[in-house]
């Protein structure tokens, strides 16, 4: 007999279908090929720091729209990146909560999140749950000193900012014959401020620089201060040469104006590696009072074609805004994550892990080489470079390979601009 | 430890310590009248300082000026703020308060970010850079007129509540509310203008800190828990008392930078907040 087609078999092949389907793991064969690859992006986009934290994830996001512009993952089809956003208020706690959410969302890989606190936090959490994270922004040493398996990170070491500003401080000192003596050092009292704050005293009064120097006064204030008065007042009663100040963008400000009302002498402002010194907000506020400001940090390569193109449409997007150090290594991270999975042709976290550990990414967009990782997870190509802010603009200054303009030092006192 | 360096730290604390008393001024007022405590009392502030500084931005008028405008938004802030949801939960026990004001603060917070952005503001205004010399005393002079200007309008205010029929209306209001009711006083309406009041005490300190404090959308909260040191200082509720205690204040975290680690001044004020509480639990000013 001829089974015919009516209503109720159709429903029950139909279901029958469906079920089986749900069951044999139908969709797999779209998971294989998968048409959107998710990626986390922590960053502080509220709360104390979240000019930089923004800043930060605008340049996820840009390298994120330059990838699928250029035909996605092409080892898996062509996927695309999407990035889910997260966002840790400069709290550590929370950047754990935020980790959380966008790993049950389906997030493949973890970038951000520019605090070294919060980074040992979703560090830690990602160890547990296996997924991989790719630092763009963070410095402080301690970061990838735990034995976590599944933290890169791209950024500076500590380490590296430290023995880098000494060399430099030893090359000024050298070239324009001046005696640097007596130094002030201050900081902001969070993770990476403390720790850099500390790292660099140590570094001075370990008597590794090449010339004489004392630490006369080491001043830590809390994160977001008000008022940085009081603190100028001590710096001025030591009668530093130099001051060597570990800041945020609040702070930098606060700091900078009161060294001028207060009329404290100093051959310059030395930042050992820190933001605050270096972003268009700095600039555009303090204007002649940022000149002559010099700070060592991560850096984007001045001379590299393609990072020219990339800054270009980036202050194209965001009128008035420039990729620095932070926001460069923002768009370099995403950068080492697509090549990962180019490579691994996989989104599982083992083939992942595997091609970050194998990673020879060569890059020209930051001062430094090729991106490769220890064993720690940390970037053998991470570098940093000497700036200047002249006549508004920062420029590279040192090392010579990398320099824009020469540098000008000792540099003229504040209220005689 | 020269004695001129102990002495520039308390002149600039004094100093600061005015415009302290200010922003007190208005949690005291609020407080001592509606028994209502105001969580988004620094986000407001805030919200005077971006009016004052979008002012300078697109006019040029420096914030000592503007502060007539930034006070009087407030004042209309908060008069709405006040007939809308404070006048709902003015009954509700104290723990109930807290939920609506302190979603309000987080409204502010964000609103403001929405408007202004993340970055962190410091406008150069004309007098922002500028400072008097007596010897080696520096008198900052942004500082300086930020604390005249912060004296003079808690003067005004006290003048006000002292003299003006609307005055005495909030001052019977705040001593007994069912027999203002029952003289035919409209304790709705004198509460709102006594909230708005409030805000325009802080609007005004929020101009004034334009040229002192860089600007962001987060830093109210540390305004507001100063305020609330100051207060409970000074006395829940007494409007001497928080002119006294943003003195008190302002003077210790300077002072206090001299034997303890910068990190740590607060340790200062609330140590005196928990002296307070412990031998004096009603403030100094506190009836």
């Amino acid at each position: 007999m001829e089974k015919t087609m009516n209503r109720r078999i159709f429903l029950k092949y139909s279901a029958a279908t469906g079920v089986t389907a749900a069951v044999s793991g139908f969709p797999a064969i779209l998971r294989s090929q998968p048409k959107e690859i998710l990626i986390g992006s922590i960053q502080p986009a509220t709360g104390v720091i979240a000019d930089l934290g923004i800043a930060d994830r605008r340049a996820n996001q840009l390298a994120v729209d330059d990838i699928n512009a250029r035909g996605g993952i092409k080892s898996l089809g062509g996927a695309k990146l999407k990035l889910l956003l997260g966002d840790c208020e400069a709290k550590e706690e929370v950047g754990r909560s935020e980790a959380e959410r966008l790993i049950k969302e389906g997030a493949v890989c973890l970038t951000g999140p520019f605090l070294s606190g919060v980074a040992i936090a979703m560090g830690t959490l990602c160890e547990a749950r296996g997924v991989p994270f790719v630092i763009d922004v963070a410095a402080a040493d301690a970061v990838t000193q735990r034995g976590f398996k599944y933290t890169f990170r791209c950024f500076t070491t500590q380490s590296i900012l430290i023995k880098n500003i000494g060399d430099f401080l030893d090359t000024i000192v050298k070239e324009k014959k001046v005696a640097m003596k007596r130094i002030a050092v201050t900081n902001a009292g969070d993770l990476f401020g403390r720790a850099q704050g500390k790292a660099f005293v140590d570094y001075v009064k370990a008597k590794k620089l090449s010339f004489d120097a004392e630490i006369v006064e080491h001043i830590e204030y809390p994160l977001g201060v008000q008022d940085l008065s009081a603190e100028v007042a001590k710096i001025k009663a030591a009668k530093p040469d130099i001051l060597c100040p570990v800041a945020r963008s609040g702070d930098a400000k606060l700091l900078v104006r009161e060294l001028y009302k207060q009329r404290v002498e100093l051959m310059g402002i030395i930042g050992p590696g820190s933001p605050g010194w270096y972003e268009p907000e700095f600039i555009r506020d303090m204007g002649p009072l940022a000149d002559y400001v010099m700070d060592n940090a991560p850096w984007p390569n001045p001379k590299s074609p393609r990072f020219k193109e990339i800054n270009e449409r980036f202050a194209k997007l965001y009128p008035g805004k420039y990729l620095d150090g932070n926001s460069g290594y923002g768009y370099l991270a995403v950068m080492v994550i697509a090549d990962a999975l180019e490579r691994a042709k996989s989104t599982k976290p083992e083939a992942l892990v595997e091609a970050l550990r194998t990673m020879n990414y060569r890059q020209d967009i930051m001062v430094g080489g090729a991106v490769q990782f220890t064993a720690n997870g940390d970037n053998r190509g991470a570098n940093t470079a000497f700036m200047q802010v002249l006549k508004g603009e920062v420029k590279v200054v040192l090392p010579k390979e990398f320099a824009q303009a020469d540098y000008i030092f000792p540099t003229p006192p504040l209220w005689k601009r | 430890m020269s004695s001129s360096f102990v002495l520039q730290l308390v002149i600039s604390g004094l100093l600061m310590g005015g415009v302290y008393s200010l922003i007190a001024l208005g949690l005291s007022l609020i407080f001592g009248v509606m028994k209502v405590i105001n969580f988004a009392h620094g986000e407001m502030m805030v919200w005077g300082m971006y009016i004052a500084y979008t002012i300078l931005l697109f006019t040029g008028i420096d914030p000592f000026f503007s502060l007539v405008v930034s006070a009087g938004a407030l004042f209309v802030l908060g008069y709405l703020f006040q007939r809308t949801v404070v006048n709902r939960i003015i009954e509700f026990p104290e723990a109930m308060q807290v939920i609506p004001m302190v979603g309000a603060a987080l409204i502010f917070e964000n609103g403001a970010r929405l408007i202004w952005g993340p970055d962190y503001r410091s406008p150069a205004s004309k007098f922002a850079l500028s400072s008097l010399w007596i010897g080696e005393i520096m008198i900052d002079v942004p500082r300086l007129l930020a604390f005249l200007i912060a004296i003079l309008i808690a003067a005004l205010v006290f003048l006000f509540l002292k003299y003006t029929d609307i005055g005495k209306a909030i001052r019977s209001s705040a001593d007994n509310r069912l027999g203002a009711l029952l003289v035919g006083t409209d304790v709705n309406r004198v509460y709102a203008v006594c909230f708005g009041i409030g805000m325009a005490c802080v609007g005004a300190a929020g101009a004034l800190l334009v040229p002192l404090v860089p600007l962001a959308p987060h830093i109210g909260p540390p305004f507001t828990l100063i305020s609330f040191i100051i207060v409970i200082l000074g006395g829940m509720g007494s409007l001497m008392g928080a002119m006294v205690g943003g003195l008190i204040v302002g003077i210790a975290e300077s002072v206090a930078t001299i034997f303890l680690p910068s990190s740590l001044k607060q340790i200062v004020s609330f140590s005196l907040m928990v002296l307070i509480l412990l031998f004096k639990p009603k403030g100094l000013f506190g009836r």
